[in-house]
């Protein structure tokens, strides 16, 4: 879509003085650049992605409790029969999952088991780069599945950037778009140009072309990615400023990094922002010694920030077009090393909260005595899981986005 | 003899990097200089490009590789006091207020380059490892073989004692072998993903067993290491050692290695064919691993230092500040600049995980463009920022330097691989009206630094 020098005037302009000085010139393709005038949707759904980085212990967080191969694979890192939040007679969340139980009964959480992918690859760097982009290294292009969702939309009236990530780490490749630019913000008060602060240019755009870019470099991509960059990234330090200036004064959430950035991403949606799409993630859970104490730790954090969260959107009555979706690059080997940790494995459970959801477990457990290289086999294609989200949560085709079709499973009530 | 490179992948091998000549289109300038400079070290001065311009860029390499003795022994000293302060503290993170000094004024610039490139290649976390003195142990070794012996690097990193807390060696035993660093050490260090099994991660595994650390120091614990013969990438091996020495002999391995050479000095894209990385595999493997040769190799290469290059690289945080700072003689806070580093995604001594930084587009987001400009921005107001001693004022009068073009010409000379353009300029002009001196300056600066052009090098 093709912006005016006009719209572009109007829309750097304004208060937000420096963006003046700092455009080269060139219609930027992208979501921040779109439909300026169209209204906020309220009723549109959101998809909120916790990436736990590192590998997450699926069978000591959804735990076979009543197994005996499970205690003779785990002597030590076990967790004891009484301590688990039992769900049904064989299985149970983490001790330290309080936050997640209370999800499961209010029926808005729901734990897909047995996910993974065909020769599961065991880097970690790898691995994820399979569940971001949906595509093995040798295949792979430059998109991930959200940026591909995200590209899908240009035709939408949209204020405001679709996706969004929020975190001090480099962006998520589940993201990477081509033409858009998804904005990453690690923390919202370092998110504002300080030389804004002293600098009056106002409505002063001056005449700008192509040319100006071309002169430069002939087949520059470098510089005009940094061009579109810069202006995403100034048009959101300005929407983000003006969307948080309310504070919330009704918020419980954790003091942790999750529960710092679950609770941003719940005033921007109460604040209105039309973001379809936030990205965030957890990172640790690579347990290859001493794995009791950390894992504990990071699973608490997890629990108690998501349940704030989904009780804040509850209250707020937002609570049904919320789809948190949490996932990790592999789960960890059912025998434990002798560190009092594990090592990397295979299939793990994949977890949703928020809007109703249908049943606390799709799909079961896989076999503890059938491994592969000693890992869980997996039984549900991680495509299926997004197939689920993209076709009955966005409402939209899934081959698209994820390179061919998918049976999708029943998550929804 | 083809003189415009278009495609990168089209380019003869054989052509890319054989010497670098001047040429009409191709000067040896002061902006050729500058970009020669800045890949090899961070930033340089005025003086510094002028004497580059007296040699040739051969002569340039050479003496970079030179610079010892005398000529470092007092900063070494004024170093080392300051790393012991730092290490009194008992935090890593203040360890890099003494490797941003190092930086900044050790006259070994290229050594302090490829010491960050082997941080980011066998990074190693403080968050984990918590003992400064380790993590400084660490970065002298990395540091001694910089330019060097990549074999003896290797051997060092797999005894080294902030790597085995890093990749929890430390606890490897006999009965359950710990995989974390016998799988990095192929996948990231030395052949990269895909040239190993599984099962060769396992048995290289075992191989490390009973490799701990008995107060601070690397040990070797024959009751908890397996000594049964391993199958490791097609041989029998039985120690830790000959298992490296079977890593280091593998054949992808000198292309492992040049090819993250290649993004860190010459571009960040495209991504080169192994033919175009040929020339320099072969002289790595054929130097025994050695690196200095490749590097003078890729340095004063027809490719390196030709137009195509310039603009090919994104600007690291620390590229870029240490960048600036040097090339306008900049001394200022630099635990104040060490904080806005981790903002910016690079904390020295923090690398994000195992695998360093990507680099190239990976450092740029809405939050790091927003934060390399607020860096700028606090740096040239900082209290403690002096410019080479004196206010920003007396050192533009001394580069007799008095009106906002004449400094913009001499900003996009030294300091920016694509020159602002015409709008830009009057863009920033109307942006400074009314404004002068000092202050008007500092705002040209800070302005600049929230422009595109200034993300590169």
């Amino acid at each position: 879509m093709k912006t005016t020098n006009a719209t572009r005037r109007k829309f750097l302009g304004g208060s937000f003085a420096a963006s003046a000085g700092l455009a080269i010139g060139s219609p930027v393709p992208g979501p921040w650049m779109r439909a300026l005038a169209s209204g906020v949707s309220n009723s549109e759904r959101i998809l909120v992605v916790i990436q736990l980085s590192g590998g997450n212990d699926g069978l000591n967080t959804v735990i076979p409790y009543s197994s005996d191969e499970y205690r003779k694979a785990r002597p030590k890192l076990a967790i004891a029969k009484n301590d688990v939040l039992k769900i049904d007679s064989d299985l149970g969340l983490h001790p330290s999952l309080g936050g997640a139980s209370k999800l499961l009964e209010q029926g808005r959480m729901s734990i897909v088991q047995g996910v993974g992918y065909k020769s599961p690859n065991r880097s970690h760097f790898e691995s994820m780069d399979i569940w971001h982009t949906c595509s093995r290294k040798e295949e792979r292009g430059s998109e991930g599945w959200l940026g591909r969702w995200i590209g899908s939309q240009s035709s939408v009236k949209q204020t405001d950037s679709l996706g969004l990530h929020l975190g001090s780490e480099q962006q998520p490749l589940a993201l990477a778009a081509r033409g858009v630019q998804v904005p990453s913000i690690a923390s919202i008060d370092q998110f504002r140009l300080k030389v804004a602060d002293d600098t009056q240019v106002g409505d002063t755009m001056l005449p700008e072309s192509n040319q100006d870019l071309k002169q430069m470099n002939d087949d520059d991509e470098l510089l005009g990615f940094l061009q579109a960059s810069t202006e995403s990234a100034i048009a959101a330090s300005k929407r983000l400023e003006k969307a948080l200036k309310k504070p919330d004064t009704q918020s419980e959430f954790p003091q942790s990094g999750l529960g710092e950035k679950l609770r941003v991403i719940s005033r921007l949606i109460l604040a209105g922002l039309s973001t379809r799409v936030y990205y965030v993630t957890l990172d640790g859970f690579d347990t290859h010694s001493q794995q009791p104490v950390a894992h504990a730790g990071l699973l608490r954090q997890w629990g108690d920030a998501l349940n704030a969260f989904v009780q804040r959107m509850e209250r707020a009555g937002q609570a049904d077009r919320i789809l948190v979706m949490t996932f990790s690059e592999f789960g960890r080997r059912v025998q434990e090393n002798a560190s009092e940790g594990t090592d990397h494995g295979a299939a793990a459970p994949v977890f949703f909260a928020g809007c109703p959801l249908s049943k606390p477990l799709v799909g079961s457990l896989p076999s503890l005595t059938d491994l592969e290289d000693g890992d869980l086999k997996f039984h549900t294609d991680f495509r299926s899981v997004y197939a689920t989200v993209v076709k009955n949560w966005f409402e939209e085709k899934s081959d698209r986005v994820l390179g061919e079709s998918f049976p999708t499973l029943n998550l929804f009530s | 003899m083809m003189t415009q490179i278009t495609q990168l992948n089209d380019l003869d091998s054989g052509w890319a990097w054989q010497p670098w000549e001047p040429s009409e289109q191709e000067p040896w300038d002061r902006r050729r200089a500058a970009l020669l400079l800045r890949r090899a070290g961070f930033g340089a001065t005025e003086s510094e490009i002028q004497a580059a311009l007296q040699k040739t860029p051969a002569e340039c390499i050479d003496r970079m590789f030179q610079i010892e003795g005398d000529e470092t022994a007092q900063f070494e000293v004024e170093s080392s006091e300051l790393a012991a302060s730092m290490i009194a503290g008992g935090e890593a993170k203040s360890l890099s207020i003494w490797w941003l000094h190092r930086m900044l004024h050790s006259p070994q610039h290229l050594l302090e380059k490829m010491t960050l490139f082997w941080h980011g290649h066998f990074a190693t976390g403080a968050e984990k490892v918590l003992d400064p003195d380790l993590m400084l142990n660490q970065n002298k070794l990395l540091r001694r073989y910089a330019l060097g012996d990549f074999r003896a690097m290797v051997h060092g990193i797999a005894k080294d004692p902030a790597m085995l807390i890093y990749l929890d060696s430390v606890t490897n035993r006999k009965a359950h072998p710990n995989e974390n660093f016998a799988r990095e050490l192929m996948e990231l260090f030395c052949i990269g993903e895909g040239h190993y099994s599984e099962a060769d991660v396992q048995q290289l595994a075992r191989c490390f067993t009973g490799w701990e650390i008995r107060r601070k120091n690397f040990r070797f614990n024959p009751y908890q290491h397996d000594s049964g013969m391993k199958q490791l990438l097609g041989t029998e091996v039985e120690t830790g050692e000959s298992a490296i020495d079977q890593v280091l002999a593998h054949s992808k391995l000198p292309y492992f290695i040049v090819r993250k050479l290649f993004h860190f000095f010459v571009c960040d894209e495209p991504k080169p064919t192994d033919a175009l990385l040929e020339p320099l595999a072969n002289q790595f493997a054929s130097d025994g691993l050695s690196v200095s040769g490749v590097l003078k190799k890729i340095l004063g290469s027809r490719l390196m230092l030709s137009n195509w290059c310039m603009a090919r690289k994104v600007r690291s945080p620390v590229e870029l500040s240490i960048g600036l700072m040097q090339t306008m003689q900049v001394t200022s806070n630099l635990a104040q600049l060490s904080n806005r580093l981790q903002e910016i995604g690079q904390a020295l001594f923090f690398p994000p995980n195992v695998k360093g930084w990507d680099g190239g587009r990976a450092w740029v987001n809405s939050s790091t463009l927003v934060g390399r400009a607020n860096l700028v921005y606090q740096l040239i107001r900082d209290d403690k920022t002096r410019f080479a001693g004196g206010s920003l004022n007396d050192w533009l009068q001394k580069q007799a330097i008095s009106e906002s073009d004449a400094f913009l010409n001499w900003f996009s000379d030294l300091f920016l691989a694509v020159p602002i353009s015409d709008a830009q300029r009057m863009r920033l002009r109307k942006s400074i009206e009314g404004q002068s001196g000092d202050r008007m300056f500092r705002e040209m600066i800070s302005l600049l630094a929230a422009m595109p052009q200034f993300q590169l090098s």
